[in-house]
């Protein structure tokens, strides 16, 4: 590891345009949740008996902690397998995953009908150990700890290099005792997200009548497993990319391309899985001039796409096309999995592949999608105000000293 | 790169703690009926669609009648089961053929809201996490599914797994409750003797052609297989709850061209959905061994990665 | 004097009754067969005129209860002025002669009246055994029947006993007992026959029949059975009072209890009236409001149905011959429009889609053209 390659605060105004008009959103939000919790769920949204999740539980937890997952996916490489290169990678993505696992922990908290009795759930005399979610909740609920315990030698060493000496103190006793305990942490890190991202999947296993054949398979936790990795590696690659444009961040176009190949073959192995489990399974006799064989296809080739452009070398060489690349795979994982909680899902069941007359519908409420966005916009925040203020970014110290950049 | 023999032996230590850990046992064998099984039969081709089980529910559980928008209803005349409905009558009318059909909680063999239920809220008697605080403690082996709302953090896992879409939130309500069928338990009278004594459904008391009656499980299977019998031409030959979805403690009998989809039950397979996910979820676990070893393994790899780093380069990270 | 020719005045005022009085129980009697108002004063003209339908009352295998109704009026004297709207001119019950001197009676007022007058057959008439179980006068009631059909203008059958058997035919039968229709099918084809079941049959029913067939010449409309429409078209449960109940579920579950005591749905306790054809429901017995079964709270036993009453035990329940309206009943898979699609939620919602899509769009292609600058 070269000098260079040191994380620094970004520094700059911590209240600009950018963050007023983000934590606007969010105050919007939150005055919606308020609401939610004066008067209940059903006011706010179109949540009903028919569609009981809305977006709340597969966007707002669902995807954004396959965002967040970027976390599993970069310590997986660095630590695991040993791969130091990636090493300036691993700030930025612990960051976005603490951001994005604390957005998740806390929408749960409101999308809960009941959250006050949340406090049970660290009781393990109390627990169902056959409920998946039971499972979600308590690994992510630690995880995001763990997280934040990840983002703590960021915090520590921001503090160690403050002007505030109890600060400094602060910073440089519990440094290094952080650091000897970081592998068992890292350890955790790795191990409770594989149990949790492949028990999101698990979630609707349950559901298995009420789910589209296509949709509903005993292979949903290791696709969910999979693609979440996926997700994870592709938001790496947009992040580091968008910390680029904004703040020079060091954006080695060799290391990440080089990640994305590791992604490609996430994909295929996702594509394989899937369209394998479709063929073995007799499930082909559902493809036909249906809706629910466009949205299979276009599922598909979202995952197909990025897999052949992380692998030509046009795009690897390419700062765009492999950014655009990166996004399509979070598309991929975030229809893959609202397909699988909601669009695909029929209260009635299906039947042969079609949906059973059920008398409900569901579309998102503006107080749904103002909150989604918000508890979005306060991620991006918190991650701007961390990032600023904290050494998590390693800036291309030779790229901002070159004025004639921009 | 040599493994120190320090680094062998904590993490042969570690593996070894972890094979002496065990969880609950996993194993995912079908669940049969619990011994003292009670339920309800009905047949629909007694049912006249009077609603007295309607109303009897509603008294006996001390629900309020249905505002009109909540299901789109005429006011008091629940459409569909709801937050303040366990019990309602509905019409199957198709191709000339009209028959009456009563829904409300199967109480499953091997139900799904038990199965994902987080706190176990949602419970077979007796077989929740704690006893339901009440006059009445709760005995095991009557296999019906009870709600306890001190551990219900409403999370609505059990609507998505129920395959008959029973149980019903308070939408409306900032202190929502999961509200669904729980057979008039709170009616038994340990006086009596029998299956009364542990449960007395009101739609079963009040309906006057004894279109549902009550009893224990057994006994309404066997008269159920009997009416069928002794009545061929007049009946579906198939006793719905006896098997789908591992079995139901609330049967069905129907006309004999009527099918049990016309009448808004599922068609499932022998295999209870709970059965299914359980399976496929709790295999890579091994009963808790899995996680504590690979945590183990990946531990010991990542300290011997971040040792070796430190005597190369010097620095730590 | 008056417009109507004779004036039955004074001996309507020696009974203390108005001519008033007397078009009331015209129209009354009118209303019952469901006839305009005016034809009760029709009625009562030609009544004032002398020209009274002469009619024959056969009694066969009877428990008299049909007449007994006929008589059981609130006030007898009103009840007697009934029997005068017409003559009746043969009746075994109401005669005081009896023997010979009777059955000559019958043979005349037959032989005056050949063709015009209507036969009204109270009991049922058994077969077996070539009809001996039943000899009146010294004559098989299926000859006596037969024989005095030939000459009648119209024929009613009173009770449900004649009508279809009534309690004689109750299993096993022995005396393989039927009704007028089965002895005379022809008549019955030809549309001749009007049967008033009911076990006793509602007196008003006879009444407007004989009356419209007196005033009109024509017998009111019939249905399959034979039964007119105005009185046998409906079940009990359609027009029972106590239907709110029923549709409210709230039934009587014993005799005596608070549900019973209130007045409630007695269709738990066995009543037949969702299959039985009547119209006890709407006109009551012996002239007092509320006296019929339902009214005294005993379910209706199903009188005037062949296969349901002396058939199916009383307090044994039916299925409902025709539920209420499918309407009011929720489908399987009832509509919840709760959620209301806005199109503003809707536009948002593809906005936010479209903003995410656009931005990754343009912000890529931004990075490949600062990518093709720094190559060149």
């Amino acid at each position: 590891m070269s000098a260079t390659e040191h994380a620094r605060p970004m520094g700059g105004p911590l209240l600009d345009r950018n963050m007023k008009v983000l934590l606007v959103l969010f105050a919007v939000a939150a005055l919606v949740v308020v609401y939610r919790f004066a008067t209940g769920i059903g006011p706010v949204s179109n949540m009903t008996d028919g569609y009981t999740w809305g977006i709340w539980e597969p966007v707002n937890v669902v995807v954004f902690t396959g965002i967040g997952a970027g976390a599993f996916g970069v310590g997986l490489l660095c630590y695991l397998l040993n791969k130091g290169k990636y090493h300036a990678l691993v700030r930025p993505a612990v960051l976005v995953g603490a951001v994005s696992y604390t957005l998740g922990a806390s929408s749960i908290m409101f999308a809960l009908g009941r959250p006050w009795n949340a406090y049970w759930l660290p009781y393990a005399p109390y627990w169902n150990l056959s409920s998946a979610l039971l499972e979600v909740a308590v690994c992510v609920l630690a995880y995001t700890i763990v997280l934040w315990i990840e983002v703590l030698p960021s915090i520590l060493e921001g503090a160690a290099a403050s002007r505030y000496p109890k600060l400094q103190a602060l910073g440089a006793s519990l440094g290094p005792r952080l650091q000897k305990l970081m592998p068992y942490v890292i350890a955790l890190a790795i191990l409770l997200p594989t149990m949790h991202q492949s028990s999101l999947g698990g979630l609707m296993l349950i559901a298995g009548p009420k789910i589209h054949p296509l949709w509903h398979n005993a292979l949903l936790p290791t696709l969910f497993l999979v693609s979440c990795l996926s997700m994870g590696y592709g938001a790496v690659v947009v992040l580091v990319n968008l910390l680029n444009v904004t703040w020079k961040a060091r954006l080695d176009q060799e290391l990440v391309a080089g990640m994305s190949k590791v992604n490609a073959g996430l994909l295929i192995l996702y594509l394989v899985l899937r369209l394998g489990e479709v063929v073995v399974h007799g499930k082909l006799r559902y493809l036909g001039a249906n809706f629910a064989t466009l949205l299979f296809l276009f599922e598909l080739a979202l995952f197909a796409a990025p897999a052949v452009m992380f692998l030509l070398p046009a795009v690897q060489r390419d700062r765009g096309r492999l950014f655009g690349a990166a996004l399509l795979t979070l598309a991929a994982g975030a229809f893959y999995r609202v397909d699988t909680y909601l669009t695909m899902y029929r209260p009635s069941g299906w039947t042969d592949g079609v949906a059973n007359a059920a008398g409900w519908n569901y579309f998102p409420s503006m107080g749904e999608m103002v909150v989604t966005v918000g508890m979005a916009a306060v991620g991006i925040a918190v991650f701007i105000f961390i990032s600023r203020a904290f050494p998590v970014v390693v800036v291309d110290e030779t790229r901002a000293s070159n004025p004639s950049r921009s | 790169m040599r493994i120190s023999r320090r680094d062998l032996l904590k993490g042969a230590v570690a593996a070894g703690a972890a094979a002496a850990v065990s969880t609950d046992a996993q194993a995912r064998a079908p669940v049969p009926a619990r011994p003292n099984a009670v339920g309800m039969l009905f047949d629909s081709t007694l049912c006249v669609g009077c609603r007295a089980c309607q109303q009897a529910c509603k008294a006996a559980n001390g629900l309020p009648p249905d505002p009109a928008h909540a299901a789109g209803g005429v006011y008091d005349a629940p459409a569909d089961l709801n937050s303040s409905t366990k019990n309602v009558i509905k019409l199957m009318s198709e191709g000339g053929q009209t028959q009456f059909m009563k829904q409300q909680c199967m109480h499953c063999v091997d139900p799904s809201c038990v199965s994902v239920c987080m706190m176990g809220a949602l419970h077979k008697e007796g077989e929740g996490k704690r006893s339901l605080p009440g006059a009445r403690p709760e005995k095991a082996g009557t296999g019906i599914v009870m709600y306890d709302k001190a551990l219900c953090v409403g999370c609505r896992y059990c609507q998505i797994g129920c395959a008959f879409n029973v149980p019903k939130f308070e939408w409306r309500d900032p202190l929502p409750l999961i509200v669904k069928c729980e057979l008039c338990r709170h009616r038994g009278d340990e006086k009596k003797s029998g299956p009364l004594a542990v449960a007395n459904p009101a739609c079963c008391e009040v309906c006057p052609r004894g279109a549902v009656i009550y009893g224990e499980r057994e006994a309404l299977l066997a008269q159920a297989r009997a009416r069928v019998a002794a009545r061929p031409e007049a009946y579906n030959a198939h006793v719905y709850g006896a098997t789908e979805g591992g079995g139901t403690q609330v049967l069905y009998l129907t006309a004999k061209d009527v099918a049990f989809t016309q009448l808004g039950l599922p068609s499932l397979p022998e295999e209870s959905s709970a059965s299914f996910s359980e399976s496929v979820s709790h295999a890579p676990y091994l009963m808790g061994v899995t996680p504590v070893a690979l945590y183990a393994a990946m531990a010991f790899v990542i300290h011997r990665n971040q040792k070796r780093d430190a005597h190369t380069t010097g620095e730590g990270q | 004097m008056n417009d109507i020719g004779i004036d039955v005045t004074p001996a309507l005022e020696k009974e203390g009754f108005s001519r008033r009085d007397f078009i009331k129980v015209c129209s009354m009697a009118a209303g019952a067969v469901g006839l305009p108002a005016w034809a009760g004063e029709k009625m009562a003209e030609q009544v004032a005129t002398g020209r009274k339908p002469s009619v024959i009352w056969l009694h066969f295998q009877e428990c008299t209860g049909c007449t007994e109704s006929l008589l059981r009026t609130a006030h007898p004297d009103l009840g007697s002025l009934i029997l005068d709207l017409v003559s009746i001119d043969y009746h075994e019950t109401l005669f005081a002669a009896a023997g010979h001197q009777v059955e000559a009676a019958l043979h005349q007022a037959v032989a005056r009246e050949a063709g015009k007058y209507i036969l009204v057959v109270e009991g049922a008439i058994p077969r077996k055994d070539d009809g001996i179980y039943c000899i009146v006068g010294g004559k098989k009631a299926t000859d006596t029947l037969k024989e005095l059909a030939q000459g009648a203008a119209a024929i009613i059958s009173i009770g449900s006993c004649a009508s279809w058997g009534g309690v004689p035919s109750a299993s096993p039968n022995p005396t393989d007992a039927v009704g007028v229709k089965e002895i005379l099918p022809e008549a019955f084809k030809a549309g001749k026959i009007v049967n008033l079941p009911g076990c006793p049959a509602n007196p008003y029913n006879l009444l407007g029949t004989v009356l419209q067939y007196a005033t009109f010449k024509t017998l009111p409309k019939l249905d399959e059975k034979g039964r007119p429409l105005f009185a046998y078209a409906r079940v009990i449960h359609d027009d029972c009072p106590r239907r709110a109940h029923f549709d409210n579920g709230r039934f009587a579950q014993a005799f005596g209890d608070p549900g019973h005591n209130a007045g409630w749905c007695l269709y738990k306790l066995g009543c037949k009236g969702p299959q039985t054809h009547a119209n006890c429901s709407l006109l009551h017995f012996c002239e007092v409001p509320g006296a019929w079964p339902i009214g005294i709270g005993h379910p209706c036993i199903g009188c005037t149905e062949q296969g349901i009453v002396f058939n199916v035990p009383i307090y044994k329940n039916l299925d409902i011959e025709k539920p209420t309206a499918p309407m009011a009943y929720p489908g399987i898979n009832p509509e919840h429009g709760v959620v209301s699609r806005s199109s503003v939620a809707v536009g948002v919602g593809g906005a936010i889609v479209g903003a995410l899509v656009g931005a990754g769009v343009v912000a890529s292609k931004k990075l490949s053209a600062e990518d093709r600058e720094k190559k060149e």
